[in-house]
């Protein structure tokens, strides 16, 4: 007894004399010139390894290409600080001659790498000579089938002569998440093999230089280079914090809870409940949209895609009729509480693609017919994102709007009406047959779907697939999910799923240009079955008339207005065709707290995207303001 | 003594053998996933981009020079044996070319600390309570601490941490919830440092054990129950022994000598790392590791860490071996 | 046999402890027969709807009524959880008892065999399997495959003491009194052994639900059929515990609990009642 006794004071006097010494987040760093940042890429395997263009597990958005690496060119997925296009490294646009087969590159003068060295056409010209040489590096594969030579006729000025025609060769240095970064040159030369060398500390390019980081992976602290009006940012002004640290919060509870305590500045992503719960309890916690549905719709459109190798998808009115048999507002409900932006048509409702291509449509949606074999209908109901708001007024009251123009840019305008019965006419005219309850296939054998979806590590989908296997169920055919973990990149690539809840349109965002994803949806680049399929065209599906609107991207300018119009007619084909069935946008839930610094970019003021990860952020930097000055 | 000597040179003989066919199984068990490390790396690399097919096809081939996975599965094994001998699980496959056992090294001091004090404090109170409780009978307190200890022991894990993590790190905010120690707090032989250490590991190391006691708790409480109807206990007892003397010489002692096994196993054991301590905690350490191997289809990764435990718990069921015959005098070598 | 039940009923206050708790549980899983929902479908129900009269234990966040959910979960996971146990039980103790006994080559080889088992680390080993098997991945298979993995440790402790038991005077007198060595096993050493194994049972099923529960946490195995650790795993999903949803996490988390209680007490109070010595000191008998 004696002995318990003793161990409980012992362990009591313990605890208690260590909590005594409380110690703060950071040690030795001011919090309020600190801005802590959510990392996704969480605890980083190999933290000593800052070599961007090495493929290796070392950490890309630990702070690396959000502060410290800089290219030619950014996009910014919403509307820019000063308009979408900006010249970063290079001082204008790319200039290219007629039959797209060079490319000139003027560079910004005064730009200097954190070591005192100038950034100079020499850089450029020993990044894209380490690339043709090295096989294996991130960028070795474009740049050795795109690039014949590289030059620099003076220090800030570099032609690229090109192996054959692309008006696209400059979206390689055009950051939309990434992009080619440029080594410095001085450095790298100096340490041997390429895929050896671990730049550690790395020499940044960007306004901030490392300053520390966890031999463990958990945590890098960044510091405000004190020549930082050297870099590209300057134009825009001084970056706020004098510190950025990016660090592995974990689960996403534990997130919530460390903003709760004011100890994690932005949240990259958390579930729906974890924002509400934000949103609830916390005055100083934002989202993207200041009431429903908080959060940024990213230039991603998650899709059911089919995979139009199997047999049973390959009939275009089978696919529409699994598409009526699915109402988005349960998916939407299901998903993600009904915060989400919705989307009929195979673009993403974000950034400026509204104005380009969701409400021109909009007519021709609504007017637009199918026929189900026995009749013809019109599928749209442009009333859906409204629908969704009123269903979600009762409990969310104030949280969201009534202005019927906000309501279409917070939760999308409208989709396809849920209709069983058409959907039966629609099976019946493809050759399927009902017995009792059940749905058969022509050939006779039970209808039997599997919906791959990605589990734990994005739940949001997860719970979307769940939904539409239950609704397809509700009518009759034997669908479940199968949930792929880890193993989802290699099943999705290599065709190995019948449907799968994925992503196969990704876009800039800002600009309307499709041909980020679109130009690898060509029939020339569909693999056979059983073999990997590069991204994006998951549905392995082609077609003539699209093969048409790629080769004709192609050959005209990026900005040229043609281009929206191909678009159109992009839109208008798988509207018919229906190779995926567009859902909603890709809500990122990214929520900023303003306890000790301001200026997050917001739906009302939307000069770039908050989420920490896309190296697009270094822009917020210069906007970020510490809150108590701010006040004043 | 002799005999004892025999003993130990089949024993060692034994433990070759089944290190030897663990580590084969571990090797042939992970080629056999199903993930392709290529293709991971790959996808990580063009999943953000608009890389053309043609590139990626041309970056593929290049990785797979790179990382060596041209040759025959019984070219990978010869090789795969070859290294391990010197101690060299190879470069790792989704962190190439950084090696295996640098990986490894970064990690396993966290999860060894950590796992190692928690489980010699969950043994030492497990068996302490088991103990007692199995003697006294009678003692409300003691079956009251009994009933705790094993309430707490089915509760899943994953949620004795979150619930210890809310009330101690943002109910009642007084320990910190994430990493091993500060963040940005130099690391090196000072008592600050230590102190950071000591402080962070306070809630990982009590959720392990309040887990952990348990199952200690019950295996005690059951040998002493078993011990206590012995003839020279009540012998004892009638002897006017002292109670507590007999507790601890004569029934705990005897009791003992299983549950060491147990804890011989369990120290082994903590080289398969604590997965959801890890993650609940953001604690540091090769369960992390692992399971991000596993997912990148890392195989290399896998191994090493695998192997790594193979050895350890090896070691340790060895050690109880040669030890058991000299701690129980009953037991006698055939 | 009813009069031993009705014996260990009536004087011991464990036994009809656990026997209350046992059937509470096993009241709760057999109301799964009954329900008027589909385990797997979501949506059917209000969410997020805190315990009331219209919903007993409340409704998680995906629509479910929490009442039938957890029948369906506790229903699953005990039915797992015993025929992991079973088949380990049944392994651990013939190849601890044969090799703890017949000594020499057979210990020898039958420890291989088990350290073998006992060096691989489980969890690569679980999640492969899962990468593999995929759809195909069945509670079955997976109940199959972790009594396979999960006999090693107790195989070990039935050997060591059935060692240590082998050089007992009683043992030798049974050898010269002529019993055969299954006579011995059976009636001379089981009754020592017993008592561990019901507690290295219980540790067993708590070892599988635990484990269970992990990997479904994690996500690695069959979502769609709910278990706790299934449950849990949803709860995690929608950020149950800092949401405030509470009620998600307990009722599974309680009935886990009482589940565990009762079998220990069944357990605790059968040991006594097979040992003879201390029956007839419950039962006021012998000097205590």
């Amino acid at each position: 007894m004696q002995i318990l006794r003793a161990l409980a004071l012992a362990s009591s006097a313990m605890l208690v004399s260590i909590t005594a010494f409380a110690q703060g987040t950071i040690s030795n760093l001011p919090r309020e010139e600190t801005i802590i940042i959510e990392n996704p890429e969480g605890t980083v395997k190999n933290p000593g390894w800052f070599n961007y263009w090495a493929v290796n597990a070392g950490g890309r958005s630990t702070g690396l290409q959000q502060l410290a690496m800089d290219t030619f060119w950014y996009i910014d997925p919403d509307h820019g600080i000063d308009g979408v296009w900006d010249n970063s490294l290079a001082a204008e646009k790319p200039i290219y001659n007629d039959d797209f087969t060079e490319m000139t590159v003027k560079l910004r003068p005064g730009i200097y790498w954190s070591d005192g060295v100038e950034f100079t056409a020499d850089d450029v010209i020993y990044t894209i000579e380490t690339h043709l040489n090295t096989d294996g590096l991130y960028w070795s594969a474009p740049v050795q089938i795109n690039v014949e030579s590289v030059t620099a006729p003076d220090p800030h000025t570099v032609v690229f002569k090109l192996k054959k025609p692309n008006s696209r060769f400059h979206t390689l240095f055009t950051v939309r998440w990434n992009a080619m970064w440029m080594m410095p040159k001085h450095v790298f030369e100096q340490a041997g093999d390429p895929h050896q060398f671990d730049f550690n500390p790395p020499v940044s390019l960007g306004p901030y230089t490392l300053h520390s980081f966890d031999p463990n992976g958990k945590w890098y602290i960044w510091a405000k280079r004190d020549d930082w009006d050297r870099t590209t940012v300057a134009r825009f002004g001084e970056p706020g914090p004098k510190y950025a640290a990016y660090i592995d919060p974990g689960p996403p509870d534990k997130r919530v809870i460390a903003q709760l305590n004011h100890e994690l500045d932005i949240i990259h992503d958390v579930a729906p409940e974890g924002m509400f719960t934000l949103a609830r309890e916390s005055d100083s916690s934002h989202g993207w949209f200041a009431g429903f549905p908080y959060a940024h719709p990213d230039p991603t459109l998650p899709a059911l895609i089919f995979n139009t190798q199997h047999e049973v998808f390959q009939n275009p009115d089978v696919r529409w009729a699994l598409a009526l048999l699915i109402d988005i507002r349960a998916v939407s409900m299901a998903s993600y509480r009904g915060a989400a932006t919705i989307s009929a048509i195979g673009i993403p409702p974000t950034g400026t693609h509204p104005q380009y291509y969701h409400e021109p449509l909009e007519q021709w949606l609504t007017e637009f017919e199918i026929d189900t074999g026995k009749r013809k209908i019109k599928p749209y109901d442009p009333t859906i994102g409204a629908q969704i708001a009123e269903m979600l007024r009762p409990s969310m009251g104030d949280a969201i709007p009534s202005d019927p123009k906000e309501v279409a840019r917070r939760f999308g305008r409208g989709w396809w009406k849920a209709d069983p019965e058409a959907a039966a006419e629609l099976l019946e005219k493809a050759g399927f047959t009902q017995q009792g309850d059940a749905w058969y296939t022509p050939d006779g054998k039970p209808f039997k779907i599997r919906i791959t979806v990605e589990g734990e590590a994005r739940p949001v989908m997860t719970r979307a697939g769940s939904m539409i296997a239950q609704l397809w169920r509700q009518f009759g055919i034997d669908a479940t999910i199968d949930v792929a973990e880890g193993t989802l990149v290699t099943r999705r690539n290599s065709g190995d799923f019948e449907t799968i809840m994925s992503w196969s349109v990704e876009t800039w965002g800002g600009h309307p240009d499709l041909s980020f994803f679109l130009d690898s949806w060509h029939s020339q680049f569909i693999a056979d079955p059983g073999k990997p399929q590069p991204p994006r065209n998951w549905q392995r599906w082609s077609h003539p008339e699209l093969d048409a609107i790629i080769e004709e991207i192609r050959t005209i300018d990026f900005d040229d207005p043609r281009g929206i119009e191909l678009g159109h007619e992009y839109v208008k084909l798988v509207t018919r065709e229906m190779p995926t069935i567009p859902l909603m946008s890709y809500n990122v839930f990214t929520v900023t707290d303003d306890t000790y610094w301001t200026g997050y970019p917001t739906a009302d003021n939307p000069y770039t995207n908050p989420v920490p990860n896309w190296a697009n952020t270094k822009y917020m930097f210069t906007k970020l303001r510490p809150h108590k000055m701010a006040q004043k | 003594m002799s005999s004892y000597g025999a003993y130990v040179g089949k024993r060692l003989g034994q433990f070759l053998l089944v290190i030897f066919i663990g580590i084969n199984i571990a090797f042939f068990v992970t080629h056999m996933t199903p993930i392709d490390p290529v293709e991971q790396s790959i996808s990580a690399a063009t999943s953000f981009g608009s890389t053309s097919p043609e590139a990626i096809e041309m970056l593929r081939q290049s990785l797979r020079e790179l990382y060596g996975l041209e040759g025959t599965l019984w070219d990978q094994y010869l090789d795969f044996w070859r290294r391990v001998l010197v101690a060299d699980f190879g470069p790792s496959l989704s962190a190439f070319p950084t090696p295996v056992s640098f990986l490894i090294w970064n990690a396993l001091p966290w999860t060894v600390g950590l796992l190692l004090v928690s489980t010699l404090i969950a043994w030492v109170l497990g068996n302490l309570l088991g103990g007692l409780a199995g003697y006294y009978r009678d003692s409300r307190l003691l079956r009251l601490a009994g009933v705790i200890a094993m309430a707490f022991h089915p509760i899943p894990y994953y949620i004795v941490a979150f619930v210890l993590l809310i009330l101690f790190g943002y109910v009642w905010p007084v320990l910190p919830i994430t990493g091993g120690y500060q963040m940005n707090m130099a690391r090196g032989f000072n008592p600050e440092f230590a102190l950071s250490i000591l402080k962070h590991a306070i809630l990982p190391a009590l959720s392990l054990v309040l887990v952990g006691v348990g199952g200690w708790f019950m295996g005690m409480r059951a040998l002493v129950s078993n011990i206590v109807t012995e003839d020279y206990v009540t012998y004892a007892e009638y002897g006017g022994v002292d109670r507590n003397r007999i507790l601890t010489s004569y029934v705990m002692r005897n009791a003992l000598a299983p549950q060491v096994t147990g804890l011989a196993m369990s120290l082994g054991a903590i080289f398969n790392g604590a997965i959801i301590t890890e993650q609940v905690f953001g604690y540091p350490g090769i369960g992390t590791l692992l399971v991000d191997a596993v997912h990148a289809g890392d195989y290399s990764l896998v191994l090493g860490v695998t192997t790594v435990s193979i050895l350890a718990v090896s070691v340790a069921v060895l050690l109880i071996d040669l030890l058991y015959p000299l701690i129980d005098p009953r037991v006698r070598i055939a | 046999m009813l009069a031993i039940l009705r014996d260990l009923l009536r004087y011991n206050r464990e036994f009809a402890a656990g026997a209350a708790l046992m059937a509470f549980v096993l009241i709760v899983s057999g109301l799964s027969f009954f329900s008027p929902y589909s385990p797997q479908d979501i949506y059917l129900a209000p969410p997020d709807v805190p315990p009331s009269w219209a919903y007993p234990l409340g409704t998680t966040s995906r629509g479910q009524d929490m009442l039938w959910q957890l029948s369906f979960a506790i229903r699953n996971t005990l039915l797992f959880g015993f025929t992991v146990a079973i088949i380990s039980r049944i392994l651990s103790l013939i190849i601890g008892l044969l090799s703890g006994y017949l000594g020499g080559t057979v210990d020898r080889v039958l420890m291989s065999l088990n350290d073998t088992f006992i060096v691989i680390p489980l969890f690569p080993i679980l999640v492969l399997f899962y990468f593999v098997m995929r759809d195909n991945m069945s509670w079955a298979l997976l109940a199959l495959v972790m009594a396979c993995l999960g006999w090693a440790y107790d195989a070990r402790l039935i050997r060591s003491i059935t060692m240590s038991l082998r050089t007992r005077e009683f043992t030798e007198s049974g050898i010269f009194s002529g019993m055969t060595t299954r006579q011995i096993v059976t009636q001379e050493h089981l009754p020592y052994v017993l008592p561990i194994m019901f507690s290295t049972t219980m540790n067993n099923i708590n070892w599988s639900i635990g484990l269970e529960v992990t990997l479904s946490v994690l996500g690695f195995t069959n979502i769609n059929t709910p278990t706790i650790g299934v449950m849990i795993y949803w709860a995690n999903q929608h950020t149950a515990l800092v949401a405030g949803i509470w009620w998600w996490i307990f009722f599974p988390v309680a009935l886990v609990v009482i589940t565990f209680i009762g079998l220990f007490l069944l357990a605790v109070s059968m040991n006594e009642y097979i040992d003879p010595r201390s029956r007839l000191s419950r039962m006021g008998g012998a000097p205590s």
